[in-house]
């Protein structure tokens, strides 16, 4: 069952068009990883899906994206509830100079959870993102004195504390090392069983490793969208098989 | 005859002229404090609504301009808002609070306030807008609105900048001289909002032309009590501004 269906997508920055008419589904529950090369308009696109580019000037969006049945770019729709919905994790961890406990409780806080539920929420987001054991103790400690894996941990946390649909992930692992990147890759795998989630990766490797669907971006056009094992093993189109065989990229 | 250091700094009475002269300091001393504290305590709500305005809500456009006008503010010599004081402020106070002279402390606050304004709205804007700008974009992310971001999470964040565009402010108003002689009043006697008062600094310049020797080296006393000060607020901010940084690395 797909959760967010592109129609005829289009993103022009200006007079240049970045995304070029995307016609994609994304399935439920499932890791869907967006691979291309630098440039390609796979991370415009995953703003796309929660409306992140509302933010930048100049930036026209055409089609529509529909998620629970609406269009998410409908004239009557509040941005800030799709992002509620769909939340997104960025490629530098970026916790808010807070204290870990009230990174993840600042969102739920804001929208309107009592604070007798919060340290519910703190500590069910930190276990999620299996950071809870690592940081139970410290929950006052400014969140910037987390290892930079487990910042990026945190970010998930904090993301998870406001129960989206769909988790969005911009390279979130390109920052990190091998071993906090695998931890998070874990953690995914545990996490689309309650969540969707679209990842952005550089990393051939990760996306073959964790993506249920893999979708192949080049200049804006999306050449192929398929299995991840097809991608990688039986790729249909002659750009994509020279992309995950690395001649380009 | 010697000033002993106990009736100089608490002395309530000022009478240079009188045989034998009193001596006593205690009303400029809180008069520069008072007022000084007054307008800080105005300014600096003023200027960082202001600063948060102009760097982060309005269209870059107005931004830029008001950004100009703002450090042209900064440059004009206090005699020039010393007289504007004289032409709007001083009428203004005299018909509002219905007195017969409107050279009162309030409309050397109000001098005080709108001069310092320049000054501690454009080191606010820079140290705001100098904030990680990843901070924001994860708060859209969690779907929390730009205006309850800034001022939980950013204006916070700038703290330590903040507090170096107060500490600019104070030592200003703390050592103006100019611009509140004009609209003081500049009698010596024990400060109240809606009198005439002098300041230590215009306590120096009122006298020191026609000073003998003694009255002379009591001018130079309050100098040094009025370096004292400033050292001492400087020393004070700078501890502050010191531990505002390390908790947000």
């Amino acid at each position: 069952m797909s959760i967010i269906t592109t129609t005829n997508i289009n993103l022009y920055y200006g007079d240049k068009q970045a995304i070029k008419d995307i016609n994609m589904d994304i399935e439920k529950n499932e890791i869907t990883a967006l691979i291309g090369p630098s440039g390609c308009g796979k991370s415009t696109f995953l703003r796309i899906l929660n409306r992140m580019n509302d933010t930048i000037t100049n930036c026209k969006i055409t089609g529509e994206v529909i998620f629970d049945n609406i269009n998410i770019y409908d004239s009557k729709i509040d941005p800030m509830l799709i992002r509620k919905k769909i939340g997104m994790v960025f490629q530098k961890p970026n916790p808010f100079p807070l204290s870990i406990y009230d990174n993840i409780a600042y969102a739920p806080k804001y929208h309107g959870k009592k604070k007798g539920e919060l340290d519910e929420i703190v500590e069910n987001s930190l276990m999620a993102a299996a950071l809870w054991d690592e940081v139970k103790d410290r929950l006052n400690k400014s969140a910037l004195s987390l290892s930079g894996g487990q910042q990026q941990r945190l970010c998930i946390a904090r993301t998870i504390a406001l129960n989206p649909e769909v988790i969005l992930m911009d390279e979130a692992t390109s920052a990190l090392d091998p071993i906090s990147t695998y931890k998070i890759e874990d953690l995914l795998n545990e996490l689309k069983k309650t969540y969707t989630v679209v990842i952005v990766t550089h990393n051939m490797q990760q996306a073959s490793r964790i993506a249920d669907k893999t979708a192949f971006f080049l200049y804006g056009d999306l050449i192929e969208y398929d299995l991840t094992s097809n991608i990688f093993t039986n790729p249909k189109n002659k750009e994509t098989a020279d992309y995950v065989s690395g001649y380009f990229g | 005859m010697k000033v002993g250091l106990k009736e100089f700094l608490f002395g309530p009475v000022w009478d240079s002229a009188n045989e034998p002269p009193k001596y006593g300091i205690l009303a400029f001393i809180l008069a520069s404090f008072g007022s000084s504290f007054l307008t800080v305590l105005f300014a600096v709500p003023i200027s960082i609504l202001v600063a948060v305005a102009i760097g982060q809500l309005l269209p870059s456009a107005v931004g830029t301009v008001l950004r100009s006008i703002i450090s042209l503010l900064a440059g004009i010599p206090s005699v020039i808002y010393g007289f504007m004081g004289l032409v709007f402020v001083v009428p203004f106070v005299q018909r509002v609070f219905n007195l017969s002279s409107g050279l009162t402390m309030v409309s050397a606050v109000i001098v005080l306030i709108i001069m310092t304004l320049p000054t501690i709205i454009s080191v606010s804007e820079t140290s705001i807008n100098s904030v990680d700008k990843s901070y924001l974009e994860a708060a859209y992310s969690l779907g929390v609105r730009k205006e309850y971001a800034l001022f939980t999470i950013i204006i916070p964040a700038a703290k330590s900048g903040i507090m170096a565009a107060v500490q600019l402010g104070i030592g200003r108003a703390i050592g103006e001289t100019m611009a509140v002689i004009m609209v003081a009043g500049n009698i010596p006697q024990m400060p109240s909002m809606l009198k005439p008062v002098r300041f230590l600094t215009t306590a120096i310049v009122t006298e020191m032309s026609y000073a003998t020797e003694q009255t002379r080296g009591v001018l130079i006393g309050i100098g040094l009590v009025l370096f004292v000060f400033i050292f001492i607020i400087n020393s004070v901010f700078r501890f502050l501004i010191k531990k505002a940084g390390m908790i947000h690395g």
